[in-house]
């Protein structure tokens, strides 16, 4: 091992060990490590904005700066507080109907929206609900969350390890929704019967409560109609764009872009409006996370791992497969899921060219593992830790422990349950 | 004659720690305030609260981040809200983080419209207490923190009453020196 192959090793770790315990700034770890590689010359200009396999992934942060835009345009339209509101309505502001129609709504909302912005959007109105319910709102919190990371796993772009894996593996729209939406949606049952468990039994139902919900008017939440028209119909359009990849074969980034573009066209709003919820940190820290893995590739380190992981796994792809889920949801309950699929996937497409078809699923059990395993802690997700933050501010604080005892039963449940779907779908 | 600041100072309600939103919201509305000065542990004016973060007391903080929300509620909802207002306390507005609470402004008795002016500017608040050199002495009603309730009766003993300048004074004095007149 040369000393340059230390010193980026060190650069690495030190880098993951700053961004699991927050001390800095993600985005101002993930660059500097970007920056220490090319010092180390790990990486070079022609590396970071060229290099395929060792470059900045420009489909990613394409794809999230455009669902980003789209995203921020549509909830200017009140489009979630009117779902929610209403949904709370057909519940007949029952405490657990509504709770479980909250869970289905977030889980959908999720699948098509990154999840931090997903709770977000729901945290005000799920507020209110409780409030008119005369309920303690933090169960409802919770659900959601927990909701929003399995929801997530459905599709390409529900969550951010599945946009990295998709670019790392060539996997589409429709690939996600065919291997990955059956398993999510029989975990979503299987959530909601958890959550009567954990929480249901506990809300007891209150006509003159129930009254006041039923009493709000989710019309007057939809300010202006044009703007919710064209919103859901450039959605609508982009969702199509996305599934019908293999047919334009345009990519999922330049779709998102097309879309973000079109939206903000028939809008009219101004580019402040259309770009002010764009998480542009969000967007470095991904660039400065691709250029630290880049500075691995390049170094050799991923291709000894993947030599040495493919000598371990040998033709066993089933236990590859649950070792590969099981331990990518104890690693993503601990720390932030993003840059363990940043690394693992580099390692998993040497599997994968090692093995063939065979070895294919290693990807499903990859994003399975790095999705669920978010629920595990309470911080294990961003979105846990949005959440936390948003529960404070309401002056119903959720504790570390009271998140995760109810983290850890939930991941341990639907990680369980994703073994055999692996085992018996792939192997 | 020169502009003396004492001619332009004026006895304004001072509330405490204890003082109820709904109170703080009748001496806003009573005498529209657009901040409130709050009294230290000592009783002296030690603070100011803009008074639209009283108004957040009296507004949920779900229907302050997401304000599409306030028109789905029924007139019944509202008058809730407005109910809770006697449960919050300017106290937790001092606490919260997401307030931003001012130091008293302390301007001398002597100074300038334009020292004023530029000191208020520079702190961003819109109530400069005036010095206590020359003030006037009086009944301390207006003085006496509101919540304080055991002390609102007007003392025997006089005692020193604070006197402020405010911002819509200020501009006011400022537009008549300049002879552009008064607004209203």
């Amino acid at each position: 091992m040369t000393i340059q192959v230390v010193a980026g090793l060190v650069v690495f770790l030190g880098a993951y060990v700053l961004i699991a315990t927050e001390k800095l700034p993600r985005a101002t770890v993930a660059l500097t490590g970007g920056a220490l590689m090319v010092l180390l010359g790990a990486t070079d200009e022609a590396g970071i904005f060229f290099s395929e396999e060792a470059g900045i992934d420009w489909h990613v942060i394409f794809l999230l700066l455009g669902m980003m835009m789209i995203v921020g345009i549509l909830r200017q339209s009140g489009a979630f507080e009117y779902l929610a509101i209403w949904a709370a309505k057909r519940a007949r502001g029952r405490p657990f109907v509504v709770m479980a129609m909250l869970i289905v709504i977030t889980a959908m909302l999720s699948a098509a929206l990154d999840n931090v912005t997903t709770v977000l959007l729901v945290a005000p109105v799920t507020l209110l609900i409780a409030d008119r319910l005369g309920v303690p709102p933090v169960p409802f919190l919770i659900t959601q969350v927990m909701a929003s990371n399995i929801g997530g796993a459905a599709t390409l772009i529900g969550d951010p390890p599945n946009i990295i894996v998709a670019s790392r593996a060539n996997l589409t729209f429709l690939d996600f929704l065919e291997h990955l939406t059956p398993l999510v949606i029989g975990l979503m049952i299987v959530f909601i019967g958890l959550a009567w468990l954990l929480f249901g039994r506990r809300l007891h139902h209150d006509a003159e409560r129930a009254a006041k919900v039923m009493a709000l008017n989710e019309r007057e939440a939809i300010k202006d109609t044009r703007l919710l028209i064209t919103s859901v119909a450039v959605i609508a359009l982009v969702l199509a764009g996305f599934a019908l990849q293999g047919v334009t074969h345009l990519d999922p980034a330049v779709v998102a872009l097309l879309g973000a573009g079109l939206l903000a066209l028939l809008t009219r709003l101004e580019a402040r409006k259309v770009v002010a919820d764009v998480e542009w940190e969000t967007l470095l820290f991904f660039a400065g996370l691709f250029v630290m893995v880049g500075g691995l590739v390049n170094l050799g380190v991923i291709d000894q791992l993947g030599k040495a992981a493919t000598d371990a796994v040998g033709t066993n792809y089933a236990g590859a497969g649950v070792a590969l889920l099981v331990g990518s949801a104890l690693v993503s309950g601990i720390i932030d899921n993003i840059p363990y699929v940043a690394t693992m996937a580099p390692l998993v497409a040497d599997l994968v060219h090692a093995g063939g078809a065979a070895a294919e699923p290693l990807w499903w059990a990859l994003t399975m593992g790095a999705d669920l395993g978010g629920n595990a802690t309470a911080v294990g997700a961003s979105a846990n830790v949005v959440v936390l933050g948003i529960a404070r501010r309401y002056g119903h604080p959720i504790s570390f422990w009271e998140f995760t005892k109810y983290g850890l039963l939930v991941t341990g449940v639907t990680v369980a349950l994703s073994v055999p779907y692996l085992l018996i779908r792939y192997f | 004659m020169p502009l003396r600041l004492m001619d332009l100072a004026l006895p304004l309600p001072v509330v405490n720690r204890r003082t109820t939103a709904l109170e703080a919201a009748r001496r806003i509305a009573g005498d529209r305030l657009s901040a409130l000065v709050v009294a230290g542990d000592d009783g002296t004016p030690a603070f100011v609260v803009p008074a639209v973060d009283v108004l957040g007391l009296l507004i949920p903080l779900y229907l302050r981040e997401d304000t599409r929300l306030a028109g789905v509620l029924d007139e019944s909802a509202a008058e809730e809200l407005w109910g809770q207002a006697d449960r919050r306390t300017i106290g937790e507005l001092l606490d919260s983080e997401d307030v931003r609470v001012y130091d008293i402004l302390r301007v001398d008795p002597d100074a300038t419209l334009v020292e004023v002016a530029t000191l208020m500017a520079a702190a961003h608040t819109s109530i400069a207490l005036v010095e206590a050199e020359h003030v006037h002495r009086g009944h301390g009603t207006h003085a006496t923190p509101a919540g304080d309730r055991e002390t609102d009766e007007p003392r025997a003993v006089e005692e020193v009453e604070p006197h402020f300048i405010t911002l819509p004074t200020v501009l006011d004095a400022a537009l008549t020196a300049r002879g552009g007149g008064r607004t209203a």
